[in-house]
């Protein structure tokens, strides 16, 4: 049983820790946080092709995540497989051991690094998590039996600050529909936010999960000349702690915030697990997890 | 109706330099109406091309003939014998008319001036926008008269990405977000129970290509079985 699944289940708080494929094969960056800090988070998650730029496969990393002993969090794009394409990833992930998905549209191509690429989107998240669902239940999505069913452990994002809000939860109620068990929200920096969050969705069998991020220096000189456009905002007061005389300083300071939020909502109960994007670096990850005494 | 782009001028120039006696057949209907393939732009592009081709000291014969549609058989038959006089043709008609004017028996070698783009409306004089994919498959009664295989990059059925912001979509921030538009105008119209039941898998598979379409009146003329 996918472990991610027994920590949130079991009220456990896990911390899933973001590492980032390499573009190329050179696996001891992206795999240098699984050895580092195995036992002292609960899984780590694999992006798709992150913001459409091209890298290592999510599937075969998430394998190459189990084979160093971590458990991987697989996050599934629609934007670059067919329904044949995600259904035989998914069986392929089933088969490698691999349970927790994560399903998400996926940032369009023409944001990437392959801007001519032909964008594919045969299927929409919520779709994807009925593909998923079905796949679990002994059929693919032409009604065709399988042998040997996948488990999986199903989640999708939620973005708590989407202006407007209404046409999000729609889609919102479309995942549960479809049988989504956790949902891991877009990046917030301030209790304040998380607090909001959590009364908003109130008590409910579905689990969230925090995203915490350690934004880079662009990211936090574009919020400061108010640039910043992001499904998420980066509050004056976050920005100002956050600006440093070097890339590494301000990447030290969003360690430090991010532990001394993740030790605030794990103890205020303000999320059921924390998902933790530190530009895949172990440092950093090891800087927060010692911030938040965890 | 079709809306095209004319190609780069190098680009038509270089497809026709080979040839000395060159016709260029204008279609009268959509391309004429978004200003790149009528009457008129035959005759400009029959300047360009005898000054570029002057320049080099050349005169090649260029002819200029425009029809009401070049996806229309009727229409194009009688160019059969016009290219008997010529050596190669320009079509400044969509993709569809470059296509039927080139199968035409005795035609001579067909070149297209334009590069088509999608189907779409005329916003203002030289304005157009797209409005539609030709999916096979109209979801616009159930989404308040806004398409979620148009108006959405990702051709999501099933409400927004995450990806907007404040309404605005990721891929293009000048655009509306579909999903957040559809949402607002059911709303408005008290019809948000239409979306609320989750839109099953595009079904693709009406879009193989080439596509066909019989008129339910003509299926016993061109021997349908069903």
């Amino acid at each position: 049983m996918s472990k991610l699944k027994e920590a949130l289940e079991g009220g456990l708080f896990p911390i899933v820790m973001e590492i980032k494929p390499p573009k190329g094969i050179d696996l001891e960056g992206m795999l240098a946080p699984v050895k580092s800090l195995n036992g002292k988070v609960t899984a780590f998650g694999i992006p798709d092709n992150e913001d459409a730029k091209m890298k290592l496969s999510s599937l075969a990393a998430a394998r190459l995540v189990k084979e160093a002993g971590g458990e991987p969090l697989l996050l599934m794009t629609c934007r670059d497989r067919n329904r044949l394409a995600l259904e035989s990833d998914l069986l392929g992930a089933g088969a490698l051991g691999i349970e927790n998905i994560l399903a998400l549209s996926g940032d369009f191509v023409t944001l990437g690094d392959h801007p001519d690429a032909k964008p594919v989107y045969d299927a929409d998240s919520v779709q994807l998590l009925q593909i998923a669902r079905g796949l679990m239940t002994g059929h693919d999505s032409a009604g065709l039996s399988l042998t040997g069913n996948p488990q999986f452990y199903l989640g999708a994002v939620l973005i708590p600050e989407a202006d407007p809000v209404a046409p999000q939860l729609l889609k919102v109620k479309k995942k549960l529909e479809a049988g989504v068990e956790f949902f891991i929200t877009a990046p917030m920096f301030t209790l304040e936010k998380f607090r909001q969050f959590r009364q908003s969705v109130g008590s409910q069998t579905v689990k969230f999960m925090a995203c915490l991020k350690v934004p880079g220096a662009s990211e936090v000189e574009e919020a400061s000349l108010g640039q910043h456009r992001k499904v998420y905002s980066l509050p004056p007061a976050v920005v100002q702690e956050l600006t440093g005389t070097d890339p590494e300083e301000v990447l030290r300071k969003g360690a430090a915030l991010t532990g001394r939020l993740l030790k605030e909502i794990r103890e205020q109960k303000l999320a059921d697990g924390v998902y933790v994007k530190a530009q895949g670096r172990g440092d950093l990850m090891d800087q927060i997890l010692k911030a938040a005494g965890a | 109706m079709i809306i095209a782009e004319r190609k780069p001028f190098a680009e038509i120039k270089a497809a026709v330099a080979p040839f000395e006696k060159i016709l260029i057949a204008g279609c009268g209907t959509c391309v004429a109406v978004c200003l790149v393939g009528g009457e008129k732009e035959v005759g400009l592009l029959a300047s360009q091309l005898k000054l570029a081709f002057g320049q080099e000291g050349r005169q090649p014969k260029i002819g200029e003939i425009t029809v009401e549609r070049q996806c229309d058989r009727e229409f194009i038959q009688p160019l059969s014998d016009t290219v008997a006089d010529y050596d190669a043709v320009i079509s400044t008609a969509c993709g569809a008319g470059v296509q039927f004017l080139a199968e035409l028996p005795e035609m001579k070698p067909v070149f297209p001036a334009l590069n088509t783009t999608f189907i779409g409306v005329n916003e203002e004089a030289g304005y157009y926008t797209e409005r539609c994919r030709a999916c096979h498959q109209c979801y616009l009664g159930v989404t308040g008269g806004i398409c979620p295989q148009t108006m959405c990059p990702k051709a999501l059925l099933n409400g927004p990405c995450g990806g907007n912001i404040q309404g605005k979509c990721e891929v293009n921030p000048e655009n509306a977000c579909a999903w957040c538009e559809i949402y607002a105008k059911l709303e408005r119209e008290g019809r948000l129970g239409q979306i609320e039941p989750i839109l099953p898998l595009h079904p693709y598979g009406r879009s193989v290509t080439p596509g066909k379409v019989i008129h339910p009146a003509y299926k016993r003329r061109y021997v349908v079985h069903e």
